[in-house]
């Protein structure tokens, strides 16, 4: 049988609704986020590599019609995706619109998809800022209360002696750990995270236009 | 088409992750628990430690314990013992081994209690038998594992408080009157209440032999009072002879400045003993004792300094 006195155990069970309901708010970030951080990371390695893949590719053959096949094996780089678009309004457009105007719509249609695929490499990440950013403050709720509760019964008891003031701080300072370890993990990924993605962004803001070029001079 | 499937792949991807998320995180939380529970369980049994010799502070104090012969060293205290009666005569002895008991066998819950139960019913001159016997016990830490060794120990012990019973002709009155009366005879037949000590002015003018005693003849009322107090410290002195090395220049002498109502205002030590042990047990025995009973008024209103000698033995007149 389990101690109920015994280390986290036994805090939990000896703490107040509100830690609890506080401990089980960071527990269920702490799982969201480290979930968000194990997607986000194999989406944005996988984006980064296959973006770099793909350039290399295109560079070497400078030809939209083989870049285009080839793209087909990389469908989760950023790079590639922006480009597919562009060829498939490319090849939508054909020879109805004059070349100003093939430029201009294949020029937004590349615009589109590296805003949409901006947007998809960055969607969940500012969750992990916001818990990076609460909760320690929620943690930190959860101890103030436990304590608030604890001087309280120690009040009640009329004893300040350290075997009835420690565990309810102890039990109090858990919320504040829990809230930590929910935060320190998430701001570290956080700032992984933005400092690749502003990587992906730059590339997308710096071949999107090598890309139009590419098929207005399409031979 | 594609964009309509990326969305979905993306949420069944995720999803996938916070499963995987939770999961991790009730693994985390059980082993948490369970390595708690585990390090709770562990039984950490305390090293056993074997003690070849037990040094007190100070220079004298020392006595030798030897795990491994338990029996072996059971005669030396036991040979130790019978000059105990011989060589101090006074009952005040008696009751300095009373504490001995106590003070060599703290580790042995077993022993001590049934060793105290069987003491008050002989003679106050036995337990000093009683409290030399429980020492191989003592010594020997596996004895708890053998109960017909303790059972026979005990045997032997009941069997030499009963003859130590039966042998010595002195009367089987209390403790404490009987330390209280030698000490009386003690001091009626020497004459000197103060001698011992190096205050007691009073004492030793007032009291002659032809003094006021009251009783006691020629003790006088500083006799009687020192008599008595000294019988008071005697039972609070916490000491054991046994664990001195050796007795040679073990001698304490204190004098004590006691107020009107009682109390032991100053403790002056003239000569303290090598050992610490010794030393610090007569200080204790003295702080112990106060407050003592009141000054006979025959003493007059103010203070008065007494002195005693204290030796393994007790105090020395």
């Amino acid at each position: 049988m389990v101690d109920s006195k015994l280390g986290i155990f036994g805090l939990l069970s000896d703490a107040g609704p509100v830690v609890l309901f506080v401990l089980s708010i960071l527990l269920s970030f702490s799982i969201v986020s480290w979930a968000i951080m194990a997607y986000k990371f194999t989406y944005v390695r996988k984006s980064l590599s296959e973006s770099r893949a793909f350039l290399d590719y295109f560079f070497e053959i400078y030809n939209v019609d083989k870049a285009f096949v080839e793209s087909e094996k990389y469908r989760k780089g950023s790079l590639p995706r922006v480009f597919r678009s562009g060829y498939v309004e490319y090849h939508a457009l054909g020879d109805k619109v004059d070349i100003r105007q093939l430029k201009a719509r294949i020029a937004r249609a590349v615009k589109r998809e590296a805003n949409a695929e901006s947007k998809r490499l960055s969607s969940l990440v500012p969750f992990l800022a916001t818990v990076g950013n609460t909760a320690p403050f929620i943690g930190l709720f959860g101890t103030v209360w436990g304590i608030m509760t604890s001087f309280h019964n120690i009040g009640k008891a009329q004893s300040a002696s350290l075997a009835a003031v420690a565990p309810g701080i102890s039990e109090a300072l858990i919320a504040t750990a829990a809230g930590l370890a929910a935060a320190i993990p998430a701001v570290m990924a956080y700032n992984y995270f933005t400092h690749q993605i502003s990587i992906i962004e730059r590339d997308l803001e710096e071949f999107s236009p090598e890309f139009v070029a590419a098929f207005i001079n399409e031979p | 088409m594609e964009k309509g499937q990326k969305p979905g792949y993306a949420e069944k991807n995720f999803s996938l992750w916070l499963v995987a998320a939770a999961l991790t995180h009730a693994l985390v939380i059980f082993l948490a628990i369970y390595l708690q529970i585990l390090d709770a369980n562990r039984i950490v049994k305390p090293k056993i430690v074997t003690v070849s010799i037990v040094s007190l502070p100070g220079s004298g104090g020392s006595y030798e314990v030897s795990e491994k012969g338990g029996k072996e060293a059971a005669p030396a205290p036991s040979s130790e013992a019978p000059p105990h009666p011989a060589e101090s005569k006074n009952s005040v002895t008696v009751k300095a081994a009373i504490p001995e008991v106590a003070a060599v066998t703290p580790k042995k819950e077993t022993k001590p209690v049934k060793v105290k139960e069987k003491v008050p019913e002989p003679a106050p001159v036995p337990p000093k038998k009683v409290a030399v016997k429980p020492l191989p016990e003592k010594v020997k830490p596996k004895a708890v594992e053998k109960p017909a060794d303790i059972a026979k120990a005990l045997e032997r012990l009941k069997q030499n408080v009963d003859k130590k019973a039966a042998s010595p002709p002195q009367p089987s009155a209390g403790s404490l009157n009987n330390a209280l009366s030698r000490l009386q005879q003690k001091v009626k037949s020497e004459g000197n209440p103060a001698s011992t000590g190096t205050g007691s002015e009073k004492g030793s003018g007032s009291g002659g032999r032809s003094g006021a005693g009251k009783g006691y003849g020629g003790g006088g009322p500083t006799a009687s009072y020192q008599a008595e107090i000294a019988s008071i410290i005697m039972q609070n002195w916490e000491f054991s002879k046994l664990l001195l090395k050796n007795s040679y220049g073990m001698e304490v002498y204190v004098r004590i400045n006691i107020l009107a109502n009682g109390t032991i205002n100053k403790i002056v030590f003239d000569k303290k003993a090598p050992s610490e042990y010794l030393n610090n047990s007569v200080k204790k025995a003295l702080e112990k004792s106060s407050p003592l009973p009141l000054i006979p008024k025959e003493e007059g209103k103010g203070d008065i300094w007494i002195g005693f000698v204290f030796t393994p033995e007790g105090i020395e007149k």
